[in-house]
């Protein structure tokens, strides 16, 4: 059992909270992404675990133990670090076998586990080198392994792939999540690149200014988030958002603003009658806007807009569109080819809208 | 894109063997307008009497300090082969042993408890460090206050422990070690600084890394903060060797060589026999013997204490 648990985790660094009142379950054996903005807390949280940092409120437990009072190297965790943290002045092999040493492990053992840990990292050629010697994936590397030798039950990483160049960084994320299915134990993963947290982690807990947002499977997160701010988070471009009047039409609700009108379904006019005020922040994702005709579909939503900047990427065109107050962003197609100043008609399904409160920034629930 | 809308740049005509050789011509003289101030400096006060020390140890002097018979290597032969040259070095080699290993271990240590994060820690720092604004003189007097046979620190605590009293200058088993002291003290504030800046440069990763390897002090010590401080080890051992060669006020004022030649380092033969007996010619020659025992003990340092050391 490795499952660890933060129990109403408070963490103040003087006037700073740094973590706001965290409670969250890592499961045995999972891969859990810790997900935010730089300063949300999420390095903090991770150090709470490994012992570096002490909570100032909350109860930390690691499988079964309240582990607030015990010490770091007796936690049974292993961590790996933004910079990695070798130790300069020792060779590949001894960096990897310190930990072991401090534990008096018995030297063949050591051996044997460095070597063990080398060969499956492809670092068996490279156990004599200092760590100024490698280059910045053979370290990361090499941070790897000297955390694979503990045996640890709990793994905490945090940004390990930031150092990386973009190719490394992608084969990085795979070889992780391998290791993950091979090692089978508890991962918990500090980013703040979306992309690694959907790629990498069975469940994502995004945070902000230290407070917990939502935590779910990444698909959950992207098409189900919980707030404004995880709708913005996740997703690049960052999705869209209408501030939009509610009015009554027929036996549904109207949704007007920004030059939208939305008229919508029974369901979501259902969920939307229950808004104390008759406003709401409607949200739509730049990959579900297509360009459109004036004989649209009714139950597609149509803004009329102009093309602000194109940026191509071959296999898709990015284009903000502006219509008056607000600018929307778009992932098309790369054909047709927009050009700057024309006027379109924008287009996407109803269903695809996400609604929330104003007020609070909560989603609302309509399906 | 704008490969190909971008005007040609224009071609830089190709130098010949002239301009190339004005070039560096050029370049070379440019070089000099700023290296000359230093240039003028080190002729004036290092590469002059250098050349004129090795120049008058070829002569003996007469009595009243003239310069004497040309003698060539003998003068060297005779001095650097004597006795009293041989005591001044042995002398000047105990001093430096009592002098750098204990200066680096206070200096490491106080350097340790100065990168305490504490509130007003610089107040400390600042304490310190502060022997490296006190000048050699007023240290000296210090001491010589502080050692007093009869009004001094040393001797009310040897009273204290009913202990007979101890003239440390005037006894010729104390006097270099109590000398020693005083030079300890003197260049603990720089050790300290430079042992400071060299801890400040450890990045707190590798500490909280080795606390999770499960790394007790005493191993953190050991396995990280004392290899990451060997440059600066090494620094503080070839500058604390130099400093102890070179010591000469605080044994002016403290001991004048004495008791029984017991603290006459090098450095003080060579001022008694240039401005005591006036032979100019055995104190040069002695000045060039210094010069490269201590060049050759400060590449030496380096070439073996390097090999242990780690630079990042």
């Amino acid at each position: 059992m490795s499952r660890v648990v933060f129990d109403r985790i408070t963490k103040h660094f003087g006037e700073v909270v740094a973590v706001d009142d965290l409670s969250l379950e890592v499961y045995d054996q999972e891969f859990l992404v810790l997900l935010g903005p730089s300063g949300c807390g999420k390095s903090t949280a991770l150090r709470i675990v490994a012992g570096l940092e002490d909570a100032t409120r909350g109860t930390i437990i690691i499988g079964d133990r309240v582990v607030n009072n015990i010490e770091a190297k007796n936690r049974d965790i292993a961590m790996v670090f933004q910079d990695y943290a070798l130790y300069p002045h020792m060779s590949v092999h001894d960096n990897m076998a310190f930990s072991m040493r401090m534990r008096h492990v018995p030297r063949e053992e050591r051996h044997r586990r460095v070597l063990e840990a080398a060969r499956t990292l492809g670092l068996d050629t490279l156990l004599r080198r200092k760590p100024a010697e490698l280059s910045g994936g053979q370290r990361q590397r090499v941070a790897l392994g000297r955390a694979i030798v503990r045996q640890p039950s709990v793994f905490l990483m945090d940004e390990p792939l930031s150092n990386l160049d973009a190719k490394l960084r992608v084969q990085t994320r795979r070889e992780l999540i391998k290791l993950h299915r091979r090692l089978q134990t508890t991962f918990i993963y500090v980013t703040h690149d979306q992309v690694e947290a959907m790629t990498m982690g069975e469940r994502i807990a995004i945070l902000k200014d230290g407070a917990l947002q939502q935590v779910d499977h990444p698909q959950n997160v992207y098409e189900r988030p919980a707030n404004v701010f995880v709708a913005s988070f996740i997703g690049s471009p960052a999705m869209n958002f209408f501030h939009a009047e509610l009015q009554s039409r027929g036996d549904g609700l109207l949704a007007c603003g920004d030059g939208l009108e939305v008229p919508l379904s029974a369901a979501q006019s259902q969920a939307l009658a229950k808004l104390p005020t008759p406003s709401v922040t409607i949200g739509i994702r730049p990959e579900h806007i297509s360009l459109g005709d004036a004989a649209a579909k009714t139950d597609q939503c149509v803004l009329a807009a102009v093309v602000d900047t194109v940026e191509s990427l071959g296999s898709e065109q990015q284009v903000t569109f502006s219509n008056g107050e607000s600018t929307i962003q778009a992932r098309l197609d790369p054909s047709p080819t927009l050009r700057e100043g024309e006027k379109v008609l924008l287009m996407f399904p109803r269903e695809r809208l996400h609604f929330f409160d104003p007020e609070t920034g909560l989603r609302i629930e309509d399906r | 894109m704008a490969v190909t809308t971008a005007e040609p740049l224009p071609r830089l005509p190709l130098p010949g063997p002239l301009a190339r050789g004005l070039t560096q011509l050029k370049s070379l003289g440019f070089g000099m307008l700023f290296l000359w101030p230093s240039i003028l400096l080190f002729s004036v006060f290092v590469f002059y009497p250098l050349i004129k020390s090795i120049y008058l140890g070829f002569y003996e002097s007469d009595p009243l300090g003239n310069q004497g018979d040309l003698v060539g290597f003998d003068q060297y032969r005779s001095v650097l082969g004597g006795s009293d040259f041989r005591h001044s070095l042995w002398i000047t080699f105990q001093f430096t042993m009592y002098t750098v290993v204990p200066g680096i271990v206070l200096g490491l240590g106080l350097a340790m408890l100065a990168n305490q994060k504490l509130p007003a820690i610089s107040i400390f720092r600042t304490i310190f460090a502060s022997t490296v604004a006190t000048s050699v003189a007023v240290a000296s007097m210090m001491w010589l206050t502080l050692l007093n046979p009869t009004t001094g620190l040393v001797t009310w605590i040897l009273d204290q422990f009913g202990q007979p009293r101890l003239n440390l200058l005037n006894d010729p088993d104390w006097a270099l070690p109590a000398v020693a002291l005083t030079t300890i003290w003197l260049n603990l504030g720089l050790a300290t600084i430079v042992f400071l800046a060299g801890l400040q440069s450890i990045p707190e990763r590798l500490y909280e890394s080795a606390r999770i390897d499960g790394a007790g002090r005493i191993g953190t010590f050991w396995h990280v903060t004392l290899p990451m401080l060997s440059p600066t080890m090494l620094f503080v051992t070839v500058v604390g060797t130099i400093l102890a060669f070179e010591s000469f006020g605080q044994i002016h004022i403290l001991t004048r060589g004495g008791p029984l030649d017991a603290t006459n380092v090098i450095v003080y033969s060579i001022y008694q026999d240039a401005f005591q007996r006036f032979d100019y010619g055995v104190a040069s020659v002695k000045a060039v013997g210094l010069f490269f025992l201590v060049l050759g003990l400060t590449a030496a340092q380096l070439r073996f204490l390097e090999r242990r050391v780690f630079y990042q």
